[in-house]
């Protein structure tokens, strides 16, 4: 049985767990998945921006009440590759 | 959170694990079921004792305390949103449904004063109490708050009973059904919202 490879921007611990808080939601701020992921805001600053560069979130920077705030949201593409990242993992997991 | 390799079943185990974050990211405090459950039970009673004791023409005034409520609302919906970090399809779902209800309320209103005139009063509260039950039926199936679904069938029920008997006893119906669809429902829902509160 072949195996199809785990797409790379998703087999990574904090980007999976960002797409994967994303799916379930409509938006959500950086602060809310800072805090549900407990990852530090550079390290998931950084991810955010590969995921984005994927095309798998937007991200729209705004303000609020003087503040600047940070939204994410998971893309049609990004609904997609999930999606297709479970399917290999599911193969993957019932051959073992 | 690290970056590091991780297998098939700690992607599996991860995927799961935040999709049960954000599940159970219940924002549903009850606030607004107990505002207007209580603003109706008060103003049900209230234009009761009018009727039924005092007799007294204007007795639909009481319902004016709505608008108190109405801007209430607004004020309190309009700092909800400016605090809240996430926005869940649930929420947003729920949100849409309470105001096709609202929409409806107004539009019954006008409809069964247009084509009712001085009659209106007769199918006022099984009509109204028909409405309650559908938004709030709705809520708890999606919620999956079963004391919600439960109290919106209630509401149905007294609409029909409503149909049967005089109408000032009507009114009494009205705040039945409110106890039972939304002070009841909006009580375990503020609890289970402080609890959330208290382990997060």
């Amino acid at each position: 049985m072949e195996f199809k490879e785990l797409d790379p921007i998703l087999h990574s611990q904090l980007r999976l767990a960002v797409i994967s808080l994303l799916i379930s939601v409509k938006e959500a701020e950086f602060t809310f998945i800072r805090d549900k992921t407990n990852a530090t805001a550079g390290n998931l600053s950084v991810q955010i921006n590969k995921l984005k560069e994927a095309g798998y979130i937007e991200v729209i920077k705004q303000f609020k009440d003087n503040y600047p705030q940070t939204i994410c949201k998971i893309t049609p593409e990004g609904v997609k590759a999930f999606e297709v990242y479970v399917k290999n993992l599911q193969s993957y997991l019932s051959a073992k | 959170m690290q970056e590091e390799q991780f297998s098939g079943d700690d992607s599996l185990r991860l995927i799961q694990s935040m999709i049960n974050k954000a599940k159970n990211q219940f924002s549903e405090n009850g606030h607004l079921y107990l505002l207007w459950g209580w603003v109706v039970l008060l103003c049900s009673i209230a234009q009761f004792v009018l009727l039924y004791y005092y007799q007294y023409e204007k007795h639909y005034l009481v319902w004016m305390a709505c608008w108190g409520a109405f801007i209430y609302q607004a004020i309190y919906l309009y700092r909800r949103e400016k605090k809240k970090h996430v926005k869940t399809y649930t929420d947003e779902i729920i949100g849409y449904v309470w105001i096709a209800f609202v929409i409806m309320m107004f539009l019954f209103g006008f409809l069964y004063g247009r084509i009712l005139g001085e009659e209106y009063y007769k199918f006022i509260s099984p009509g109204f109490l028909a409405l309650y039950g559908l938004p709030t039926f709705l809520s708890g199936i999606i919620l999956r708050f079963r004391p919600l679904w439960i109290g919106g069938i209630c509401c149905w029920v007294l609409s029909v009973i409503a149909s049967l008997i005089n109408n000032e006893y009507q009114l009494l119906l009205l705040g039945l059904a409110v106890i039972l669809a939304w002070i009841i429902p909006g009580y375990i829902l503020q609890g289970r919202y402080k609890k959330q509160g208290a382990l997060t």
